[in-house]
This record gives C-alpha cells, structure tokens and sequence, in this order.
C-alpha cells in the first residue's frame, strides 16, 4: 500500500502538483472571499440598526427638548397667571375699600393705606379742595414735612409745585417728574369734569426704586374711584347735615 | 384637614382685606396693634402663623415679637413680618427676634403664599 502511494506521487510530475496546489488556493481565495462577503453584510445590517436606533434617540431627544420648552413655558405662565391675579386682586380690593364706606374719614384713610401699603409711597399729600375756594386741604400726609420746600407740609396747599398746579388744572394724570417739582406722580381726582383734589406722590420706599406699569393701573384707579369715594362721602356728610339742620328745626317748631 | 388659623396684626385696614382675600383657605383673626395682638392670642390658643406690621399704634411689631417670643404657650408660633420698613437693620432686628421671615411691603401675593405653604407646621407639645 505503502509502495503503491509511493509510486503514484512519484509517477505526479512537479507541474501537476504545482498545478494542484494552485487549484487548492483558488478555491480557499474563492471561500475567504465568500466567507469575507457575508461578514460584511452582516456587519452593513448591524450597522444600519444601530443607524436606526440612532436616530430614534436623537428625535426622543428632540421630543424631550420640546417637552421640556413646553413646560417652561406653562411654568412662565403660571407664574404671571399668579401674578396677575394678585395684581388684580390688589386693585379689587382698593375699589371695594373706596366704597365700602360714606365716612370722609375713613375714605381719607383708605386713600393713604392705597398709597402706603400697595403703591408703596414714603411721602404723599391727599389735597381736597376746599368747597369753591382756591385752596386745598393737606387731608392725609405722610412724612411731607420732611420735603424742602414744605408746600405740603401745613394744612393747606395754595399752590407752588408746577407739576400739582398743572395737574390740578387741566386734570391730567402725571408720573414723570417735571423740573421745578418734587413730586414723582400727581393723581388728579376728578369727577364730572372737574378736580376735587389730587394725591401728590413726593418719594417712594426706599427699597422701591421706581413706579411700574402696574403702579400705573393702581394710579388710573385711584384717579377714577378715589374722585367719587370722596365726593359721595361729602355729599353724605352735607345731607346728614342738613338733616340734622331739619331735624333740630322740626323739635324746635314742636317745642314751641 | 383643619384650615390653618391666622392671626393679622395690622393697622391698615386695607391690609387686613388683603389677607381676607387672598388667603380665603385659612381662617383669619385680625388685630389692629401689637397690645390687640396679644389679646387675640391668648383668646385662640390654636393660632398657627402670625402676619405682623412694624409701625402700629400702642404696642408696634417689634415689641409684640418680643412678648411673643418670651412665652412659652407661644413662642414656637411662627411669625412673617410684613412691612414698609425696608432697612437693612429692621430686617435683621426681625429675623433675630425669631421672626420667621421678612417681607417688605408692598409685596406680591405669591410671596406670601409660597413662604406659608413651606412654613414647618407648629410642633404641638
């Protein structure tokens, strides 16, 4: 058997086995190529899910991003929401405060609280013209005698400040300061066309540094509601007084 | 749960409205001065937060902070000062006379509102 292998390898000539051998590397190319083909479309398969996947979390990513925006924005909102309503809440409470009463002192006082506690005013004089007079009566001050020129500072203002004046004239709601003045803001209160008196506002707290848009609507309503608060309170004062008047006349006559 | 009870001690009226308004949850007691303060106090033994103003008459917030503070019934009560005094000092005389915090008026709702509703509730003894 031996002998007979032998022979046939001896009877193969070099160019035969020569031959052979390439056939044998042709084939293990042809395999290798194969073998290197299909790895590839694997991986290209891989590839391309993880391509997908990819792309799936960079649009998760954006729809988070948007959420995220979304809930921003509706905090934002919520937090003006909020501030709105204590806004108006505050200027609800001014309007109920104004008429809730017919008492001219206590409207007086409504008035300074307003300027105090919800404008935030350090130095202010409420001026009432007194019946058809010239002057105005100093009705509610806060710390006017402080002010250098002391206009506000007595019980009655004649005049003096150009801003107040003016206001005082023609009715119109001032608050930019004007040169030869003090005064930051002047509410003229005017009812039927005319000015009963004005709130003058000389400084702010310390730890307010300007009037707002807000203040501003704080400011129209006071213009608006503090005029007939204070004009219904006189009218009610002079009625009583003149029914007392009657009152007394009537006790008189039946005496008598 | 039991609305949280409120003691106002302010001598504005308009500011008493203002508490009334917007803090409709809880039930409020008011007082016009400190010396009115302490009475109500001692009437409603079940207060659970004080609102207190500075500048009153007869007996002012510092003053009241104090009394308040020296009693024992009392004195874990705790107590958000709410005025126009705005200088550093009054701050710091407030908050070391065991206030709880320090609102300057004029102040925004949310304010008060947030600072209540993180306030620790009253240790009962």
């Amino acid at each position: 058997m031996a002998k007979e292998r032998h022979r046939v390898a001896s009877d193969l000539s070099v160019e035969e086995l020569v031959a052979e051998l390439q056939s044998v590397i042709d084939k293990a190319g042809v395999l290798i190529h194969e073998v290197q083909g299909r790895s590839s479309a694997e991986s290209s398969n891989v590839e391309h899910g993880v391509g997908g996947v990819s792309g799936d979390i960079d649009q998760l990513r954006s729809r988070l991003a948007e959420a995220e925006t979304d809930l921003q924005e509706t905090t934002d909102r919520m937090v003006e929401v909020e501030h709105q309503r204590g806004r108006l809440m505050g200027l609800y409470v001014a309007t109920c405060e104004l008429h809730e009463t017919l008492d001219l002192e206590e409207v007086k006082r409504t008035v300074g609280e307003i300027a105090i506690d919800l404008l935030g005013a350090d130095r202010f004089a409420l001026l009432i013209r007194r019946g058809e007079s010239d002057g105005y009566e100093v009705a509610v001050s806060r710390r006017t005698e402080e002010v250098a020129d002391g206009l506000f500072a007595g019980p009655e203002y004649t005049g003096g400040d150009p801003m107040v004046d003016e206001a005082l004239v023609d009715g119109v709601l001032r608050t930019a300061t004007e040169e030869g003045s003090n005064a930051l803001a002047v509410v003229p209160l005017t009812i039927k066309g005319t000015t009963m008196g004005a709130l003058v506002i000389l400084k702010l707290l310390e730890h307010k540094p300007s009037l707002t848009s807000e203040d501003r609507d704080l400011l129209d309503l006071l213009a608006a509601h503090a005029a007939s608060a204070l004009f219904a309170a006189q009218l009610f004062v002079a009625t009583d007084r003149k029914l007392r008047t009657l009152e007394d006349l009537v006790e008189v006559v039946r005496g008598g | 749960m039991q609305p949280k009870k409120v003691l106002v001690v302010d001598d504005s009226k308009l500011i008493h409205k203002m508490f009334e308004v917007m803090l409709r949850s809880y039930s409020l007691v008011h007082a016009m001065d400190g010396r009115e303060g302490l009475e109500r106090l001692h009437e409603h033994l079940d207060i659970d937060l004080i609102l207190l103003d500075i500048n009153m008459p007869s007996m002012n917030g510092f003053e009241f902070l104090e009394e308040v503070k020296r009693s024992e019934a009392f004195d874990k009560v705790p107590v958000i000062i709410v005025s126009t005094e705005g200088k550093d000092q009054d701050t710091v005389r407030g908050l070391q006379a065991g206030a709880a915090a320090y609102i300057k008026k004029p102040f925004h709702n949310e304010e008060i509102l947030q600072l209540i509703e993180r306030l620790p509730p009253v240790a009962s003894d």
